[in-house]
């Protein structure tokens, strides 16, 4: 525990504190001794100036040496600066000349006036400088406790916030390191940041504990000797400062501080952010723990949901294949039948069709799931949409006698694309027309203005309801009653389309199309592709002449 | 039995008899393998024209297999692998294999693909007076030309190096990476860009060139790995690929 200064304010200390340096008292009390010797010193020789030119009570010019201390450095000074000039005055000015002694009564009440004027201002300016002192303290306190607050309330979490508010505290106390960790008991913390984060947590030989009463009270420090005699070497004078963070009740963690030079406690000011900040950090550690509880709820609450939907599609759409090709299967393996070799075909190609038909739905789970737990990883790439769109369609056209037109102008530039994406986007969307679709399906393409290409498949079936449209990319969602009539989809190719269209920094929407059905609009980024003359081509112009002739770009 | 003989790796018990009982109707000779180890001891004893690799097995990645057999011999390999498998496959090409099918596929491709690699594997291409032929095209590597249906296409030097190494090929899946490198060097196997810039020249040059104004499968973009390179044969053999393919 330190001794309070002789001429220390609560103000005094605060504001050296802020300041990051403190002087030893005695080099202190030597500047305050100096500083009065020297506005005395002034005062006289202004005063004898004065006389010399015939003025004769210029005593008040001590006035201003007690202001000018009485705001340098408070009250006390100035009470004293208030004697010594009565003393010098009397000194000095007064007959009979270099004696302390008054001959007249007239001299005596001049001398004593002086005196009680001057303790008079001298105070009111000390007053007047602590008030200002104060104010401007109070508004650094309030500045770094706002700076706290927005750290808190711009971040998502409390570790994301932590290193932002130890920064604002270490700026506002005169503290040298800080950290901050979580957990219930000292033993378990975590450190979630620390102002000096490769450094080793330091062994302190003092441990000093905020104590926080409940109502206005003032915090208290409580001292706790931890340190063995070999701790003590090591680190000296070290000091340890915790404020616990709590919140109901419950200690969450601690702000802890260290003081590494003196073992002078934390004054006021410093104390009162370091819980204010212990406080917000709780609040905040609180409302973190809240979000997660509901997020997790909320994760648990769909994917309880997904599932239900997805077991019954699953179920469903696997299970129609399967009873295809079992049947299929089975009758081949039925010996008392003769079977033509054409119904044999016919089985088989049942059998070939319903498994390609699994392989699609599979194939589709396996991309939703990617989308899902955010494991898409797509290579973009300039590619050629003509070139994946007649792939696409190529291999389609085999499992369906409906009409897939395509029309893609020559002039279309390549699109960013992962290509197994955008071939699986294009498949899903013409595969989905035909399964819906009427007998055409056409697909189409072009740039628009700003820049964007937007591929648009559409077909002349039935459509979807214009109130579905919304919910056309959803997961499990059939435009539709299900179940009836046509075979149903999985109501996850749609999902798989804008997800994957998503991870290639593409838009999807859906409308309805002129030829009555769906029409969807898949709108990529068209690719950067260098000219012709920036690729390099360093073997260059020996082998063109060989190769055939120059100027052979016919774009 | 005369046919050729196949290496056939699969740790998958029905799948690997589905696939040895196919082939061997077919007039294959196979050697079944469940494990890299098995394959590695049935390859030492019998020297394969040819392996089926599926690349996830028990004991060691199928990569391993393909350097393995690549230090001794230019077999051809044909890598089976799963869907969303990419970069499996790209580093099995990379190692040195041929081909890839993607799981499921249908026998009859299979069959095909079989028959394109056995078929480069015995010296199609290039004839000996050092010209390279695929379908219409023509290229002779002495003077440096490239004919489509006997007319001659202008090419710039590092289309001519890309057509002349595809034509290398025939039959093959190349990597971009491999494409890069061959005709760009090494400092651009990243450059994916500059392949699909020159890609698509070329086969706008040559197609502008047929008669029939297409080259419709002579070089088909591999999406996600590469460009494969048809063979004259395959291309008439070939069925249209599954839907999975």
């Amino acid at each position: 525990m330190i001794a309070p200064t002789p001429l220390g304010t609560s103000i005094e200390s605060m504001h050296i504190a802020l300041a990051g340096r403190r002087l030893p008292d005695m080099a202190r009390t030597t500047r305050v001794i100096a500083s009065i010797a020297g506005a005395l010193l002034a005062a006289s020789v202004a005063i004898a100036l004065l006389a010399s030119l015939g003025v004769t009570h210029a005593a008040p010019v001590y006035l201003l040496a007690v202001v000018a201390i009485g705001m340098r450095w408070g009250t006390l000074p100035a009470v004293a600066t208030s004697v010594a000039a009565f003393l010098a005055y009397d000194f000095l000015f007064v007959q009979p000349l270099y004696t302390f002694t008054i001959n007249s009564p007239e001299e005596w009440l001049n001398l004593l006036l002086l005196l009680a004027v001057a303790v008079a201002i001298g105070r009111l300016v000390a007053i007047q400088a602590d008030h200002a002192e104060q104010v401007a303290q109070r508004a650094r306190e309030a500045q770094a406790l706002f700076g706290i607050s927005r750290a808190l309330a711009e971040t998502r979490t409390v570790e994301e916030a932590a290193p932002m508010v130890l920064e604002r505290l270490a700026a506002a106390t005169a503290m040298d390191r800080i950290w901050f960790g979580l957990g219930p008991t000292p033993a378990d913390e975590k450190t979630i940041a620390d102002t000096a984060p490769r450094e080793p947590l330091p062994i302190a030989a003092w441990q000093v504990v905020l104590q926080r009463s409940p109502g206005d009270e003032p915090a208290r420090w409580a001292r706790m000797h931890l340190a063995t005699a070999m701790v003590r070497r090591k680190t000296g004078r070290a000091t340890v400062h915790r404020v616990r963070v709590e919140a109901s009740g419950e200690t969450l963690g601690s702000v802890w501080a260290l003081r590494a030079r003196d073992e002078r406690e934390p004054n006021r000011a410093e104390t009162r952010i370091l819980s204010a900040a212990a406080d917000q950090l709780g609040q905040a550690v609180v409302r973190d723990r809240a979000d997660q509880e509901r997020t997790m709820a909320e994760i648990a609450r769909r994917s309880e949901a997904l599932k239900t939907a997805l077991l019954d599609s699953v179920s469903h759409d696997l299970r129609t294949p399967l009873a295809t090709i079992r049947a299929a299967a089975g009758s081949m393996l039925d010996e008392s039948v003769a079977w033509t070799a054409a119904d044999r075909r016919e089985a088989f190609q049942a059998i070939d069709a319903e498994a390609e038909r699994m392989g699609r739905l599979v194939r589709n789970l396996l991309d939703l799931s990617r989308i899902e737990g955010g494991a898409l990883q797509p290579e973009l790439e300039p590619c050629d949409l003509d070139d994946l769109v007649q792939q696409v369609v190529k291999r389609l056209r085999a499992t369906t006698n409906k009409n897939v037109h395509v029309d893609l102008p020559d002039s279309l530039p390549p699109v960013l694309a992962d290509q197994l994406y955008l071939s699986q986007v294009l498949a899903n969307l013409i595969e989905n027309g035909i399964r819906h679709g009427g007998d055409t399906i056409n697909v189409t393409a072009r740039q628009l203005k700003d820049g964007p290409v937007e591929v648009t498949v559409e077909d002349d079936g039935a459509g979807v309801p214009r109130a579905a449209l919304p919910h056309l990319f959803e997961k499990f969602y059939q435009a539709g009653p299900p179940g009836e009539g046509k075979r149903r989809g999985m109501g996850i190719g749609m999902t798989v389309v804008e997800g994957l269209t998503r991870a290639m920094r593409g838009e999807v929407s859906a409308g309805r199309s002129d030829l009555g059905g769906l029409r969807v609009n898949v709108r990529l980024q068209p690719a950067f592709v260098p000219e012709e003359a920036a690729v390099p081509d360093p073997r260059g112009d020996r082998a063109e002449a060989e190769a055939g002739l120059p100027g052979t770009a016919t774009r | 039995m005369n046919g050729p003989t196949l290496l056939i790796v699969e740790d998958e018990e029905p799948a690997r008899r589905a696939l040895a009982d196919y082939l061997e109707r077919r007039g294959y000779e196979v050697y079944p393998a469940s494990t890299a180890h098995e394959a590695i001891r049935l390859w030492d004893a019998h020297r394969a024209d040819a392996v089926l690799l599926d690349l996830g097995l028990p004991d060691l990645d199928g990569v391993d297999v393909i350097r393995r057999i690549r230090r001794e011999a230019t077999t051809p390999i044909i890598i089976l692998s799963a869907r969303g498998d990419e970069r499996d496959k790209i580093a099995g090409l990379e190692a040195g294999a041929d081909d890839y099918l993607t799981k499921p596929f249908a026998m009859d491709e299979l069959n095909a693909r079989i028959r394109a690699v056995l078929r480069r594997a015995g010296g199609a291409g290039a004839d000996p007076a050092g010209c390279l032929r695929l379908g219409p095209i023509e290229l002779d590597a002495t003077r440096r030309e490239v004919r489509v249906a006997g007319g001659l296409v202008r090419l710039t030097p590092r289309e001519y190096e890309l057509l002349k190494v595809m034509l290398s090929n025939q039959g093959r899946v190349l990597t971009k990476a491999r494409l890069l490198r061959a005709v760009w060097g090494l400092a651009y196997a990243g450059e994916s860009a500059y392949l699909h810039v020159y890609v698509n020249r070329l086969r706008r040059k040559l197609s502008a060139a047929a008669p029939t104004g297409s080259l419709e499968g002579l070089i088909e973009t591999e999406p996600g790995i590469g460009y494969r390179v048809a063979d004259h044969e395959s291309r008439s053999l070939r069925t249209e690929p599954r839907l999975e393919s």
